[in-house]
């Protein structure tokens, strides 16, 4: 499929010096994406939070036995340095809090993979007062690899299924965050009491990320002007108004 | 008294009035006595025997009777016999005192039971939540919890059957036998 750029301005003037308007611009951005879609979905960098099982499952497919590296996919063991968040097994209450706090230090795009069926339904832990049922309502996730525990092929066939989700631009689920942070924030503190927030401010950085919909506040962010004010100094000013 | 009892752990039985004790191995006593000569026999156990090591307090919810169960669980390396010494107490008020004086171990386990069981400890340095610190329920271990009620109010569920795994079961995928 070939599109044409439509150029819409005088063609005597010289093409460097002109200004695209949106329409090609976003044409234009729509390719550089699509290139650095393809790049970023070569090399990939795995933050493996394991609080809950995969100790068995996840070596084997990091080191020679199926070797993730030959898709280009890499352990790292910072947040700020990677690219998805794999979350292995159950994620009690108190674990949770900090996956909030790794997720939100990643650098965008990021994506979470949801790993054994704890992350889905609770899995054998569906039961316990301590630990999560559904990952989604506390964070984007792009995909889940379902299995107690899944098989090394499995999470082998996930990490392909995603790089090919990146290749295509569909793996956007971190840009929801940005979009209904109020929803996920009301699910947070559900759990954690009305005071729970975090040093990041995602309101500012929705905004900076042109993310920010109607939907990125409501009720559940205005108790942060409350409690969060060190931090969320741009929203309490516009509560004020 | 059994034949295999140390000396050194009989005369500390002794000293103790209204104790009872069963052997369940050679290595292994379960002593039951009064609350109030708790603090006694764990003064005289760690000063005359040797009882050095506080392995763990534990807990135990007896709905029927409302009381709780403390059993404090005892190591020497010189006797190399472990004493179980389990006390009773009401489960109203709750409120047994600290051996943190006798043994510093006993801090943490305290701390512990107090956040699981609700008992308080008079005198224990710190009765802070220690592992549940993002919990505004009842203490989850009393036996009057009910885990599944408070699962079903707090969290939602996924579907089983959602409409998208229909999709995925028709193309031959999903659940396979």
């Amino acid at each position: 499929m070939t599109t044409n750029i439509p150029i819409k301005s005088d063609p005597n003037t010289d093409i460097a010096c002109r200004t695209p308007d949106m329409e090609e611009r976003s044409l234009l951005r729509k390719v550089i994406d699509r290139i650095a879609d393809r790049c970023r979905s070569r090399s990939l960098f795995i933050l493996h939070y394991c609080t809950g099982c995969g100790a068995i499952e996840l070596p084997p497919v990091i080191t020679s036995r199926f070797d993730s590296e030959r898709l280009g996919i890499q352990p790292m063991v910072t947040p700020r340095q990677a690219d998805i968040l794999l979350i292995t097994g159950y994620l009690s209450v108190k674990t949770l809090k900090r996956v909030i706090l790794t997720y939100e230090q990643m650098s965008a795009p990021k994506y979470v993979i949801g790993m054994g069926s704890c992350t889905i339904n609770g899995g054998m832990y569906w039961h316990s007062y301590a630990t999560i049922k559904r990952l989604q309502e506390y964070m984007p996730v792009d995909m889940y690899i379902a299995g107690c525990m899944p098989r090394p092929e499995a999470i082998q066939q996930g990490f392909l299924q995603l790089i090919d989700n990146i290749d295509k631009g569909q793996a956007i689920a971190w840009q929801d965050y940005y979009y209904q942070y109020d929803k996920y924030l009301g699910n947070q503190q559900a759990l954690f009491g009305p005071d729970w927030h975090t040093p990041t401010d995602v309101i500012a950085e929705a905004r900076h990320y042109e993310l920010f919909s109607e939907n990125t506040i409501g009720e559940h962010t205005a108790l942060l002007a409350k409690f969060a004010s060190k931090y969320v100094t741009l929203q309490c000013e516009e509560l004020v108004k | 008294m059994s034949q295999q009892l140390p000396e050194v752990l009989a005369s500390v039985f002794r000293e103790i009035p209204n104790l009872v004790f069963e052997e369940q191995t050679a290595r292994r006593l379960r002593v039951k006595l009064r609350p109030d000569a708790l603090p006694a026999l764990l003064e005289l156990l760690k000063g005359r025997a040797g009882y050095l090591h506080l392995s763990a307090i534990s807990c135990v919810d007896w709905p029927d009777t409302d009381e709780f169960e403390l059993v404090y669980h005892l190591w020497s390396y010189e006797v190399k016999t472990l004493v179980s010494a389990h006390i009773y107490i009401p489960k109203k008020p709750g409120r047994y005192v600290s051996v943190y004086d006798i043994f510093t171990p006993a801090a943490f386990f305290e701390r512990d039971i107090h956040e699981m069981f609700g008992v308080y400890f008079e005198g224990s340095p710190d009765m802070e939540p220690f592992i549940l610190t993002e919990w505004f329920g009842p203490p989850p271990m009393l036996k009057s919890f009910s885990s599944l009620d408070y699962v079903e109010e707090t969290f939602k569920w996924e579907q089983y059957s959602p409409d998208w795994l229909k999709e995925i079961e028709a193309n031959g995928g999903g659940i396979v036998e």
